[in-house]
């Protein structure tokens, strides 16, 4: 009894210190491991994509989230339209609350999304030499005041297509690619010689601002302002350039249709074998070889062509990733900027999707050269400068503008000089309203400005010695 | 206490409320209209000299837009007046069931635009939607109902009419139970065709009730904006767009909220001065039962 008494009093008195330390330790690891909870957690980076990039990236934001089990990648699939897109993100950037961390942009939004504040600049993330191994065209469009505000995905440009069936070799320019439609049509090879994008959309202002550089003008003047510069169209090049595209459409080498034409109208037309020559983007390339129509295996593809004495690139028509001001996680958001836009996802999408690469290293790749013959074109169209839109945030507004002036102009029967100077006129019109401030050539303070005509050629001839 | 001074003091809360949700927004515009506040301002106003309105006058969008949104609107309201006389007409009449027929009657206006828009959206789908079903059922090529601009319009015209006609119903419906059924009977018995009847009695008495209805639809139809966001979102190449929608695109697509405010009080000054025509054209005879 003694013993069993002696046993239990240590025993009683002990109980509860024991009792006491178990629940003080609880009581500090269980918050400790209640709070530890968030930090082991998977962080997850919300990215918007338009449609199509959500399908082709599906499989690689698959193993990305298998082999990160800390980032994860969420994607939500916008529309297909380029601008609905853009609506969708604007609206909840508007009311300052977006549920997402990357946005995939199109590379005329940068200028106008960074002037509204929306995103957060990259150089400081990714290094100020981000872009250093991109081929240099693909480098464009990026920055927009200084700041780094983009990383690009693909490295899209207009081309060229024509048929290794009907001719040797592709025109040097645009005397040769009229004379040789107009023969194969007069021979009755072909339906058509050339189709394009006609359509009052923003195809037609990557054509016009194509065919505006091949006959030396330009349609941005960057300068001082809040808009960073003024249009030129009523230029003697800006105005040969629309004069040259309703002179193919009154004599027939393009089809009238070819004002409501926007890509895939001009594509299906070319794949049935019924044009000479295409304009279009690089994606239309694999269209037409899975297609399986009467052209496959007779289509070639080159640079675009100019007016003779002048070069033109073809316009940059890139898709790019951008952090979103109010990321809770901007450095989790730019590494998945990193993997998205890297070498590796980028060849992956090559081989895939026949997407074009933006990393020079990719074109020198053996197995991508192989397996994908349009990448030695698209490093040229890259390398020899492609044609950057106006870099403004009124991008949008001067692209509609001209849109209008150029598509009413092939299907009435108005001047050239008239349509492009009325394109002018309010191009001045429209920047002196949104920006509150006279331009040179608004028509609210007349002034001639004839020199700044002479000064373009230069400022041109420069920037393309800054990319090269 | 004076009458009239009454008459203020009960009507003041009502114009209080008119003056918060309607004329201070409105003034505020016109005030925004003769200001730069865009993107390049960083949204805040600075004053650029009528450059908006001048830019209005050049912008071809607008006017083309205008010009949609008129025939949209001439077109709908003029079906829907006919149609909704007719339907009114209808649901006069005493018989069985008549109240069953009225609330059935009335169930497309009760319906939320939107949600009406995304339905018509899917009957016009092509090449799934109902009607191209009944298309395939005779042996017919499916239809892209909204794929050129021509058929965009009719058919967003049909969607609009088909929705708002029973509300222009109900409005001359109360017209008719406010006729006197005295005035019909004595014109019966004096021999009067259901024509005569129509025509002598029955519209000079409704011209107010017509011309209200004429009043309401107008200002809905010339500021569409949901059917047409829904329904085909201005397309196709923006042949269907109105003017609400190219405002709403200034503002939310292109940053400028200084010529979006130009447009909405372009908008409102066309709708005035619609509105005013119609409401004097319909006021100038003053009421007459002919004999």
């Amino acid at each position: 009894m003694a013993r069993t008494g002696e046993r239990r009093r240590p025993g009683r008195s002990q109980r509860p210190a024991w009792a006491a330390l178990v629940l003080g330790l609880l009581l500090i690891l269980l918050p400790a491991a209640l709070l530890a909870r968030p930090v082991a957690a998977a962080t997850t980076v919300r990215v918007l994509m338009p449609s199509p990039f959500v399908d082709a990236t599906a499989s690689l934001v698959a193993d990305f989230n298998r082999d990160h089990p800390q980032l994860q990648v969420e994607v939500a699939r916008g529309p297909l339209d380029t601008e609905a897109m853009s609506d969708l993100a604007i609206g909840g950037l508007l009311l300052g609350d977006t549920p997402y961390d990357l946005l995939m942009m199109d590379v005329s939004w940068t200028a106008k999304y960074a002037a509204a504040g929306w995103l957060m600049p990259l150089e400081g993330l990714l290094g100020d030499n981000a872009l250093e191994a991109m081929v240099p065209g693909a480098r464009e469009g990026n920055a927009f005041g200084g700041h780094l505000w983009r990383m690009p995905l693909n490295g899209d440009t207009g081309l060229l297509y024509w048929r290794t069936d009907l001719m040797a070799a592709p025109p040097g320019n645009i005397v040769e690619l009229e004379a040789v439609a107009r023969q194969l049509q007069a021979e009755g090879k072909v339906r058509w010689g050339y189709v394009w994008q006609g359509r009052p959309y923003v195809g037609l202002s990557c054509v016009m601002l194509e065919m505006i550089h091949a006959f030396g003008g330009q349609w941005w003047q960057p300068g001082s302002g809040r808009a960073g510069g003024q249009t030129q169209l009523d230029s003697a090049g800006a105005i040969a350039a629309a004069d040259w595209l309703v002179h193919l459409v009154r004599t027939g080498v393009s089809p009238e249709a070819v004002a409501d034409f926007a890509e895939n109208e001009a594509l299906q037309l070319f794949a049935a074998g019924d044009a000479a020559f295409l304009r279009n983007w690089p994606y239309a390339w694999r269209e037409i070889e899975r297609g399986g129509g009467p052209v496959v295996g007779k289509v070639g593809v080159t640079t675009v062509v100019s007016a003779p004495g002048h070069s033109s690139g073809g316009t940059l028509g890139t898709w790019g990733l951008s952090l979103l001001a109010g990321s809770p996680h901007p450095r989790e958001a730019a590494e998945v900027i990193r993997w998205l836009t890297g070498p590796e996802t980028q060849k992956a999408l090559v081989l895939d999707q026949g997407y074009a690469p933006t990393w020079a290293s990719l074109y020198e790749d053996p197995e991508l050269k192989l397996k994908h013959p349009l990448l030695a074109v698209q490093r040229q169209a890259l390398e020899q400068g492609p044609e950057v839109r106006p870099l403004t945030p009124l991008y949008a507004q001067l692209s509609d503008l001209l849109q209008r002036q150029v598509n009413g102009l092939l299907t009435t029967d108005g001047t050239a000089a008239g349509a492009m100077g009325k394109a002018q006129t309010q191009s001045a019109v429209l920047i002196e309203s949104a920006a509150g401030e006279h331009t040179a050539s608004g028509p609210l303070l007349k002034q001639a400005v004839s020199k700044s005509s002479h000064a373009s050629g230069r400022l041109q001839a420069q920037r393309r010695q800054g990319v090269a | 206490m004076n009458p009239s001074l009454v008459n203020v003091l009960l009507m003041a809360p009502a114009l209080v409320l008119l003056a918060i949700v309607f004329a201070w927004p409105l003034l505020d515009s016109a005030w925004l209209s003769t200001q730069a506040s865009s993107v390049l301002t960083g949204l805040a106003p600075l004053a650029n000299d009528g450059a908006n309105w001048q830019r209005l006058l050049g912008d071809a969008r607008f006017w083309q837009d205008a010009a949609s949104t008129l025939r949209f609107a001439g077109v709908s309201v003029g079906l829907e007046l006919g149609l909704g006389l007719a339907m009114a007409l209808v649901l006069h009449r005493p018989g069985r069931g008549r109240g069953w027929l009225r609330a059935l009657a009335l169930l497309p206006w009760a319906l939320p635009t939107t949600v009406l828009a995304l339905g018509w959206r899917w009957i016009y789908n092509d090449p799934y939607g109902p009607l191209n079903a009944i298309l395939k059922a005779f042996g017919m090529a499916p239809y892209g109902f909204l794929t050129t601009p021509s058929s965009t319009w009719l058919f967003t015209v049909i969607a609009d009419v088909w929705k708002t006609t029973p509300f222009v119903a109900l409005l001359l419906l109360a017209g008719l139970q406010s006729i006197p059924a005295e005035l019909e009977e004595s014109l019966v018995l004096e021999g009067a065709s259901p024509g005569q009847i129509l025509r002598r009695l029955t519209l000079p008495l409704l011209r107010p009730w017509i011309s209200l209805a004429l009043l309401f639809r107008l200002a809905q139809a010339l500021g569409v904006f949901d059917l047409v966001q829904v329904l085909s979102r201005g397309g196709p190449a923006g042949s269907t767009e109105s003017l609400a929608l190219y405002a709403y695109h200034n503002a939310m697509r292109f940053l400028d909220f200084g010529y979006s405010a130009t447009l909405v009080i372009a908008t409102f000054l066309l709708l005035v001065l619609l509105t005013a025509c119609g409401w004097l054209l319909l006021r100038r005879r003053p009421l007459e039962i002919s004999r």
